[in-house]
């Protein structure tokens, strides 16, 4: 299979914030990975494994303090701000565990956000947006604000937002943290089939076994190293 | 990117009232700084220029003291056929401006005496419209027209004689005694009390200056083009050896005041400026704070650090727009409802003891000084912006995303 992300020798290294004396914190060492196109993963571990740490370096929220971190066979590790935005905007979508909706937008507008930075006509944007939402199931509720959705229906929203402009890599950190067992099971379905129709890339950041069970590959990740790799 | 910004700034609602209503308080209040200074201003001139001073002034190009003329004018005939022939002129008037001495049975008192041709005086001052006893200077020889305050100093009345004296062109004293016709009333103690105006004809009779002015006082047509009227009478009277003041050169008194009243009036605007300023800081810093972890969502999502300081400088921008819409409207109202009825202050005694002034003032707008103040206010909202704008730009977007 192609290679999708490549990491090699990646390391991150919290320094201890100044006045307060605290001390270095290694959130990941040297970490080797390399994820295909169209997989649909997990990264699991116990709290403070370095779990987000891993996301946000593939997402590139965050710089590696060492180590190389390839996409499609470009380092992304060494772009620039700007570089990096636009990075993001094409090829990754973001599902978080709190749904980190932008509350004054409705649904569709949410969704459509990523669309309009792209730049896309208003038209043609609102149309793939309303398809997104569609897609998870909310095309009745596209024109509310979030905080008259529930905590399911806001990250099936945040979902729709992650996957409206066809992104090779969905990240998706905890997002079932919040959710009930029944939501958690028809957002995984939902992530699942997008996975399989769109041959969207998932990675997920999670402990939560119902996440795990429903991932083909799984990597536990303890102490900012890799321990383990299991396949389904 | 302004829907976003336009929803953002009403998410806190009593905050962004607040904030556009203290900003339009600030605008209103610098509108109508603005216009109460221009106006007492705008009537300071009217009355100086009105009164005595004119719009310009023709003096002997040898002239030092604008005031109070040293030299006299050597051929005021050819001066006022030059001036005849431009369209600009409403009216001029040749005077003798002197100091001297007005006598009466009881006292004698130092006075400034104008000598005017009364019927070209009344076309160029307005001093004939403050007469309050008698009547103003007819024409006819040795008539004098004096304050009310000097009548009363001097303890005498409309018909009475006075006694002139002056010193005449051969460096003797001239005299003579003129009739008191009528007496005026300004409510200014200099005026009223140190002005004495006296038949312009018989003035050069007494002075031994037959023919002969110290200054010929002009009065345009559009007050407001003196600069350009300037220019055109001192071309028409090039090869004169005269001299063409405005009236800043000849009342330094008068251009003080306007320095000082402007210098108060921005003192003022930097003062406002400078709460306004922090208002909109205060709420774009604390709207700033408050959504540090949608900042990094939208820069995950793919939003550029240029995009998010748009955005913020945007909503500063929103900001300032409403306030300043409610601000113009507010000062309009304002100046409009003082222009209608009248402000009235005491300031018109204070001021009316050097020139003639009313207590009541009435409010005009300057839309020029308006719109300065406007803008102002949209830079100042700006600016303001920044600071937040550029912190939200700057961050990254993991730690926007780890913020609580």
């Amino acid at each position: 299979m192609e290679t999708l992300i490549q990491l090699k020798k990646v390391s991150k290294v919290y320094e201890g914030a100044g006045m307060s004396g605290a001390p270095k914190v290694t959130a990941l060492r040297d970490i080797d990975l390399e994820i295909a196109r169209g997989e649909f993963m997990a990264i699991a571990g116990p709290s403070g494994s370095g779990k987000s740490t891993l996301l946000n370096l593939i997402g590139t929220l965050d710089t590696p303090t060492s180590g190389e971190i390839f996409f499609e066979g470009r380092r992304v590790s060494s772009l620039s701000e700007n570089e990096l935005s636009d990075f993001r905007l094409h090829s990754l979508g973001f599902v978080f565990q709190a749904y980190n909706l932008i509350p004054v937008l409705t649904a569709v507008e949410n969704v459509e956000y990523a669309l309009t930075l792209q730049g896309v006509p208003r038209q043609e944007r609102r149309a793939r947006a309303l398809e997104a939402l569609h897609w998870v199931g909310l095309d009745d509720n596209a024109h509310r604000r979030p905080d008259l959705l529930s905590g399911g229906q806001q990250q099936r929203v945040a979902v729709a937002r992650a996957i409206v402009h066809r992104p090779a890599l969905v990240l998706a950190d905890e997002p079932t943290a919040n959710l009930d067992s029944k939501t958690a099971k028809t957002l995984l379905d939902l992530m699942l089939e997008l996975n399989e129709k769109h041959q969207i890339t998932f990675l997920f950041s999670s402990h939560d076994p119902r996440v795990l069970e429903t991932a083909r590959r799984i990597l536990q990740i303890r102490d900012g190293a890799l321990v383990k790799e299991t396949a389904a | 990117m302004l829907r976003l910004a336009w929803r953002n700034i009403w998410r806190n609602l009593r905050r962004s009232v607040i904030t556009v209503a203290s900003l339009a308080c600030g605008l209103a209040a610098i509108m109508f700084g603005q216009s109460l200074i221009k106006t007492i201003q705008r009537q300071l001139i009217e009355k100086a220029t009105g009164v005595i001073t004119g719009h310009l002034q023709i003096q002997d190009a040898r002239v030092k003291e604008y005031k109070f003329p040293e030299k006299l004018i050597d051929d005021p005939a050819a001066v006022e056929k030059r001036l005849s022939a431009i369209p600009g002129i409403a009216a001029f008037c040749p005077r003798i401006k002197l100091t001297g001495i007005v006598s009466s049975k009881h006292d004698s008192l130092g006075v400034l005496l104008i000598g005017v041709d009364s019927a070209l005086d009344q076309r160029v001052t307005t001093m004939h419209t403050y007469t309050s006893q008698g009547k103003y200077l007819s024409g006819k020889p040795r008539e004098i027209f004096i304050g009310s305050l000097l009548a009363d100093l001097l303890k005498v009345k409309v018909g009475d004689d006075v006694v002139v004296m002056a010193q005449a062109a051969d460096g003797s004293m001239g005299a003579d005694r003129f009739k008191l016709v009528g007496l005026y009333h300004t409510g200014s103690g200099t005026f009223d009390g140190q002005l004495a105006y006296v038949d312009l004809k018989s003035f050069q009779e007494m002075l031994a200056m037959d023919g002969k002015a110290n200054d010929v006082v002009i009065r345009l047509k559009e007050p407001d083009n003196q600069p350009t009227e300037r220019a055109a009478i001192t071309a028409a009277l090039a090869g004169l050896p005269v001299q063409v003041l405005g009236w800043g050169d000849v009342d330094h008194e008068l251009v003080g005041i306007q320095t000082y009243q402007n210098a108060i009036l921005n003192i003022m605007l930097l003062i406002v400026f400078t709460i306004v300023a922090l208002g909109i800081l205060n709420t774009l810093l604390m709207s700033m704070f408050e959504r540090i972890r949608e900042f990094g969502v939208l820069k995950a999502i793919g939003a550029k650090p240029g995009w998010i300081l748009r955005l913020i400088i945007l909503e500063a921008c929103l900001i300032g727009t409403v306030g300043a819409v409610f601000g113009l409207g507010l000062g309009c109202a304002m100046i409009k409802h003082y222009g209608r009825v009248g402000l009235e202050l005491p300031l018109g005694e204070a001021i009316g003891y050097f020139i003639p002034f009313d207590s009541i003032l009435y409010l005009k707008f300057n839309w020029g000084m308006h719109l300065r103040a406007l803008s102002a206010v949209l830079v100042v909202c700006i600016l303001s912006g920044l600071p937040p704008a550029l912190r939200a730009a700057r961050l990254k977007p993991a730690e926007g995303l780890r913020h609580l």
